[in-house]
């Protein structure tokens, strides 16, 4: 399916539904924030995790 | 979202606003497909007091606190949602809550900004994102080109409309 008609196939939808993808596309977004994968790092352990942490050499 | 609807039509119901409409992304969405938004713009009309001339947003703030609804910034988050709420800063942002277009969703009524409106609003605002709006209305043949007419008509908007279609339609002389 080519994006335009993908993009008429969402636009199709009714409101209901494009709220309910709108709620996923927020918790997604919240999600990824909270990982810290916006800033291209993993999210940082902590102290108690970095202790438990395998050693790599 | 449903939760949001309902406060609405709950604050308009006690007369803390007499009107309201959703625009942004969120009023698009209803025209459009869906775009990934972290809030929702409510456009309001307060139930000022007679001879009251400042608007204030205090008594939304005061309603919702009462409710236990928290602030972050600008923001009143209403069950997960940071809801911004905005007052008409001129006769367009009137205008658009006025004849807003009255809907329902998951069950609750609401009303959103017509096409027309969020598409002259986005206009007049020009940045990129707006004017991607305009043309996403566009492609959905989400305006009636009558009606957007008279709005752009009736606001000044009538030449940075021919500037936008020269520019993103490559239409010499499109009247809308």
């Amino acid at each position: 399916m080519s994006n335009p008609e993908l993009r008429k196939k969402l636009a199709a939808l009714s409101f209901t539904e494009k709220i309910r993808i709108l709620e996923k596309l927020r918790d997604r977004g919240i999600a990824i924030a909270k990982a810290g994968l916006r800033k291209g790092t993993s999210p940082k352990p902590s102290p108690h995790e970095r202790s438990k942490a395998p050693e790599h050499r | 979202m449903r939760q949001v609807f309902e406060v609405l039509n709950r604050m308009k119901a006690d007369g803390v606003i007499s009107a309201y409409a959703i625009g942004g992304a969120v009023g698009a969405t209803f025209y459009t497909e869906p775009a990934a938004t972290y809030d929702v713009d409510v456009f309001v009309s307060l139930a000022q007091p007679p001879g009251k001339v400042l608007v204030s947003l205090a008594p939304i703030y005061e309603y919702l606190g009462l409710a236990k609804y928290a602030t972050e910034g600008q923001y009143i988050i209403i069950e997960g949602w940071p809801v911004q709420f905005l007052t008409p800063s001129d006769a367009l942002e009137q205008e658009a809550i006025e004849e807003a277009v009255e809907t329902s969703a998951d069950g609750a009524s609401t009303r959103i900004m017509s096409a027309e409106h969020l598409a002259a609003i986005a206009l007049r605002t020009g940045r990129s994102k707006d004017y991607l709006r305009i043309l996403a209305f566009l492609e959905q043949g989400a305006l009636d080109s009558r009606m957007l007419q008279g709005i752009l008509q009736r606001h000044g908007l009538t030449k940075k409309w021919q500037e936008f279609s020269k520019k993103y339609l490559g239409a010499e002389d499109v009247q809308s």
